[in-house]
């Protein structure tokens, strides 16, 4: 299709070719003068609805191809483990399905689309003026023309590197405005306003004179082209001249001639250009590709076991690491827990808590020992079953940008009324909710309204008892919940969930007073492990604790000894 | 933020008219760049013509006078080799306005950042405000060199050829005249269509975006609730409209843009041969004039694709200047002084009943009152949220307060020059900040008055020279972002020898919460000491153990004092203060 629309661009010149002849030669007829009108206006008419049409195809796949590459990308990353994530910064992935795809997407469309055009009505273009007019001509009118090439080719590497030049000078710009704008205190105290300003306009001086001069090479290439151009046309005319005066061509014909050579500009602008475009698309499909080929990292077995896992749970652990660290996040941690116990795991940060943890959850894999669920090692279940059967809280309480409703039905958004109302009454936040100006619609998360932290806490712990999990594992979070909710909770999760089992780390003690069983751990390992009775016996680490965050707990206050 | 605005005419045509008004500056370069232009549009019209008359008054009727043909060839190079000059000049020239009008802009806007007040700073991220001052006047960039220049250039090439087109044949002039209207009725009609189009397109690929990243922050969550495929499904379904949005957009522009203009060129042409083969039946025609018509419809037609084409990039530009206007009409401030020059003396300060808000509707300080006598150190202690902090951002003025008064040796606060007080008020941030640069830079900011050894004898007060003198490049030693070589301990002594450098009457601490190595622990412990010597200070602690000889510790509580005096009096008193003293040092009772 391209190349007919670039067979039917020649035709125009060509009939304004013979017209002209018709004119000088006085042999234009009014027939003759409507039917040539007629061919152009029908050339035109057919040319816009092709143009139309292989524009629409190109841009169209184009189109298909940026969304098929975001809808892999984003598969992809459904299916990564937390280890990738901690590996690649969120931003990093979001400029690889943004940035990257739109790369792609514009090679794919203008870079194609030049592509075929150049080569297309360039090489028409040429061999029209060859075989249709006169070889001779088409050759001298030519000659310039590698000269525009090398200039041209010359022009963009200096660009090229200007243009760098001129990158890295407003990075620094946005440094320094980013400095600025954290240090504003320090700069405030100081009263070094004025002075900031001028080392701002400074830098801004700095950028107008990188971009001027990208500017005086950019300025180069329409000049130098329409020198060329304009040396092609008098060479030409001159040589056209000759011809005609030695009677092998007409004037229509050099009319027709001069008229093709203004269509090979484009095509050769366009070739310059196109190098650049070709060149940045492929580094971004190269750059997609290479995270897409990143595989999944834990996997179901082939054998793996299509059932619920239910009953109690054996965690053996000899020695954990993270895939990033030299040190052993976890050593020697053993403990046995019975359907409808409740274990408490206490510690400090980074004491492996949330290791434990990320273990059952399967998120992570490659420890030294056994972890049993029920009757079966958790890495036999489908990875889908064994989440089934955890409803995990976590740490960072976060919540998607919808409705209160659609965050507590998270796992299950077909959830009748009922069920998420009661969710939320064990999870205390049901007359927050009632108080919020829309009630369950309301929106929440980063773009909804702002929820204090315990509020957050509260909606994210609705969310897991939606699932009537076997196990549920409260990983710090009741930290932003106030003692006297944090006691209610616990209060109505043992009342709700009498045969189920439960795990809760904490930094408060308070959390976990009432577990069947509390392990405390530093630096991986298990240093105290007992009753709350037990441990407050051994005075130790948790009988320290435990005092000072009685204190803690007043101070608080305010002080006030008397309750 | 997600959300594209979209903006009636009206409005459209305020953002552009407020961008235009930067242009009143550069009248000088905009008229020669103007000028030059003008000279290359009648290059542009007299090289065809050049060509016309060797076309009629030589091939045509076989009259080959050497010379005159000679001079015309030559002509012809002259004033192709001048335009070329011209119009080189001519683009640098816009580019060059360009560039300086964006950085007056970028210029007025930091200016405008530096007038907010922290309020601002505490509403909008970093990430916003930096995007405003860089990416956004960025944005509007392209529209002065794209767009304007070259529609100032289109709009004057076809003014060019239209003349001359009424030069050579006045009849057909006025026939190609019934093209100029087609040609804007395209043009609005796109602008139009466009406009819609292109909003939505933007908006489905924010919605995009936004999906994308909130799935990425909470794949975690998305994973243990089994949601992947809830999660593909909906996104494939934000996918498919922004494709779907993507293809209209696509389709209008193959209606509207190259295609449609190409056609309105072959209208142009067709006109012209009609005419011309009419006429032709009456009275001779020349060639060349049918030659130069048709070069100059098709030259004219080259500057008109070129603005069809950028037309998106003007969209871009509007949204984009309409959120830097947004911040350069930001009333939030930072608080007024007046100016008069009393100098603070002795450095007196007293708090007077003041009650302060941050939002408006809850109080972070009730009622404070408390005297700190010159030369004394009066140390604030509480709890997160007691209203430390508060105390110090109303004595540096980084927030304005309404109820009740602070004075300075006896006048308000408000009535000091904003110099003034940045002098003789010095502050010690919790969080040492540190600029790019070097240590000596860092010292003395941009202060030139400072001599290198009024750098050295402030570091060697705060004992921060003996650390310096051990790097290898000593007070040149350069400061990498945010000071991430050195260690925090270090990082505070050069913070202090900062202060210590502008000699203020009034100290402001902000105790260092981070762990110090026992090291510099000491080294901060008797620079403090020194410092506070003949100053008035003001010292949040975190540590009761550094302010053990306050002359008065105030101990918040929820926006209140609810106790005050000496260390002895207050562990005397066995009250709150008595119990975070027992906390931290982690003795249970």
């Amino acid at each position: 299709m391209l190349a007919f629309v670039a067979i039917l661009n020649l035709i125009p010149p060509k009939i304004i070719g013979y017209v002209i002849d018709e004119i000088a030669f006085k042999e234009l007829t009014l027939q003759s003068l409507i039917k040539w009108i007629v061919v152009i206006a029908v050339v035109a008419i057919v040319m816009y609805i092709l143009r139309y049409y292989w524009r629409l195809m190109i841009f169209g796949s184009s189109n298909y191809l940026a969304k098929t590459l975001r809808e892999k990308l984003f598969r992809h990353f459904t299916k990564m483990s937390p280890s990738f994530y901690q590996k690649h910064r969120v931003g990093d992935l979001m400029a690889h399905a943004t940035n990257d795809v739109s790369a792609v997407q514009q090679t794919a469309g203008s870079g194609v689309l030049t592509l075929f055009d150049s080569i297309t009505t360039g090489g028409f273009v040429i061999i029209a003026m060859a075989f249709t007019i006169d070889w001779r001509l088409t050759l001298i009118a030519l000659i310039p023309m590698p000269i525009m090439a090398v200039t041209t080719n010359c022009y963009g590497k200096l660009l090229h590197e200007r243009f760098h030049q001129a990158q890295a000078s407003f990075s620094n710009l946005n440094d320094k405005t980013q400095e600025s704008i954290s240090g504003i205190k320090v700069i405030k105290t100081f009263g070094q306003q004025e002075e900031d300003i001028e080392d701002f306009t400074k830098l801004s001086n700095d950028v107008v004179d990188q971009n001027m001069k990208v500017a005086r090479i950019d300025s180069l290439f329409d000049p130098t082209i329409s020198l060329i151009i304009g040396i092609s046309f008098l060479l030409s005319l001159g040589f056209g001249a000759k011809f005609i005066y030695e009677e092998s061509m007409t004037i229509g014909d050099l009319v027709a001639f001069n008229t093709y050579l203004g269509l090979l500009v484009w095509p050769m602008l366009a070739f310059g250009m196109l190098f650049n475009i070709m060149e940045r698309g492929s580094a971004s499909y190269n750059r997609i590709e290479q995270l897409l080929s990143i595989p999944v990292d834990i996997d179901d077995k082939d054998s793996a076991l299509d059932i619920l896992p239910e009953g109690d749970i054996y965690f053996h652990v000899k020695e954990f690491k993270f895939p990033d660290g030299s040190k052993a996040a976890l050593k020697n941690v053993h403990f046995e827990l019975k359907r409808g116990e409740t274990l408490g795991i206490a510690g400090k940060t980074g004491s492996g808590k949330t290791a434990i943890l990320k273990l059952l959850l399967r998120e992570f894999e490659g420890y030294v020992g056994e972890i049993k669920f029920g009757d079966h090692k958790i890495d036999d279940y489908k990875k889908l079953c064994l989440r089934e059967a955890i409803g995990y809280v976590p740490q960072d309480h976060f919540l998607f940008s919808s409705s209160v409703y659609t965050n507590i039905a998270f796992a299950n958004p077909t959830a009748a009324y009922e069920d998420v109302e009661y969710a939320a009454k064990l999870a205390y936040i049901h007359e927050d909710i009632l108080r919020f100006a829309n009630g369950y619609k309301t929106i929440v998360g980063e773009r909804g309204v702002s929820l204090s932290g315990g509020q957050k806490q509260r909606i994210s712990i609705a969310r897991a008892l939606m699932m009537k999990p076997e196990l549920l594992i409260l990983d710090d979070s009741l930290s932003a919940v106030d003692a006297k909710t944090e006691e209610a909770i616990l209060k109505s999760l043992k009342t709700a969930r009498a045969n189920a089992t439960t795990i809760i780390t904490s930094h408060r003690l308070s959390a976990i007073e009432h577990a069947n069983l509390i392990i405390v751990l530093q630096e991986g390992e298990v240093v105290e492990k007992g009753t709350h009775e037990e441990l407050m016996k051994l005075k130790g680490w948790y009988y320290e604790t435990y005092q000072l965050q009685q204190l803690e707990n007043l101070v608080e206050k305010g002080g006030e000894l008397n309750e | 933020m997600n959300k594209q605005p979209t903006f009636s005419n009206k409005e459209q045509r305020k953002i552009i008219i407020r961008l235009l008004i930067y242009i009143k500056p550069y009248k000088k370069e905009v008229s020669i760049a103007l000028f030059l232009l003008f000279l290359t549009v009648i290059g542009d019209v007299l090289g065809p013509y050049i060509i016309k008359v060797f076309l009629d008054d030589h091939l045509a009727i076989n009259h080959f006078e050497l010379k005159s043909i000679l001079f015309l060839a030559i002509s012809y190079l002259i004033i192709q080799l001048l335009n070329v000059i011209f119009s080189y000049f001519q683009l640098v020239k816009f580019q060059e306005i360009a560039l300086k009008i964006i950085q007056q802009l970028r210029i007025d806007v930091f200016k405008k950042i530096h007038q907010l007040g922290m309020r601002y700073f505490d509403d909008t991220p970093a990430g916003t405000i930096v995007s405003r001052a860089t990416n956004d006047t960025e944005a509007i960039k392209e529209l002065f060199i794209s767009v304007l220049s070259s529609f100032v250039q289109a709009a004057f090439l076809i003014i060019g050829v239209y003349v001359a087109m009424f030069l050579l044949n006045p009849m057909l002039a006025i026939f190609a005249l019934v093209l100029l209207p087609l040609i804007f009725l395209v043009i609005h009609f796109y602008r139009k269509h466009s406009s819609v189009v292109y909003m939505t397109m933007r908006e489905k690929l924010s919605l995009l975006n936004a999906k994308l990243a909130e799935t990425l922050s909470g794949m975690g969550i998305v994973q243990t609730f089994r949601q992947e495929q809830r999660f593909n499904d909906e996104f494939d379904e934000i996918n498919n409209e922004h494709f779907i949005s993507m293809m209209d957009n696509t389709k209008l522009n193959s209606i509207l843009l190259r295609p449609v203009i190409d056609l309105i060129y072959f209208t142009a042409v067709v006109i012209i041969l009609f005419y011309f083969g009419i006429t032709s039946f009456k009275t001779a025609i020349e060639v060349g004039v049918i030659f130069v018509f048709i070069t100059y419809i098709s030259r004219f037609f080259e500057p008109i694709n070129q603005v069809m084409e950028r037309l998106a990039l003007y969209q871009q530009a509007v949204v984009a200047a309409s959120r830097v206007f947004k911040l350069l009409d930001e009333t939030e401030i930072e608080p007024k002084q007046m100016d008069v020059t009393d100098d603070i003396q002795s450095g007196l300060i007293e708090f007077k009943n003041v009650t302060f808000s941050y939002d408006g509707k809850t109080d972070v300080l009730k009622n404070i009152s408390f005297t700190v006598n010159p030369g004394e150190t009066v140390a604030l202690v509480g709890h997160t949220g007691s209203g430390k902090s508060s105390i110090i951002n109303l004595l540096m003025r980084f927030y304005e307060f309404e109820q009740g008064e602070i004075l300075i040796d006896g006048k308000s606060i408000k009535s000091y020059s904003k110099n003034v007080l940045r002098k003789k008020i010095g502050l010690v941030l919790q969080d040492p900040f540190l600029f790019y640069g070097t240590i000596k830079t860092n010292i003395a900011l941009f202060n030139t008055d400072l001599t290198d050894k009024d750098i050295q004898a402030a570091a060697q007060f705060v004992q921060a020279d003996e650390f310096i003198e051990q790097l290898p490049n000593k007070y040149e030693q350069k400061v990498t972002e945010r000071g991430s070589t050195f260690s925090s301990g270090q990082k505070q002594l050069i913070a202090f020898a900062r202060t210590i450098a502008t000699n203020p009457k009034v100290l402001v601490l902000d105790e260092a919460t981070a762990s110090i190595d026992t090291e510099t622990e000491v080294a901060i412990q008797q620079s403090l000491e020194k410092m506070r010597k003949g100053r008035t200070t003001i010292a949040i602690a975190h540590r009761l153990s550094t302010i053990q000889d306050a002359d008065q510790i105030l101990v918040l509580h929820l926006g209140e004092i609810v106790e005050r005096g000496t260390h002895q009096e207050l562990l005397a008193q066995k009250g709150l203060y008595h119990k975070m003293y027992l906390l931290q040092n982690g003795i249970v009772e």
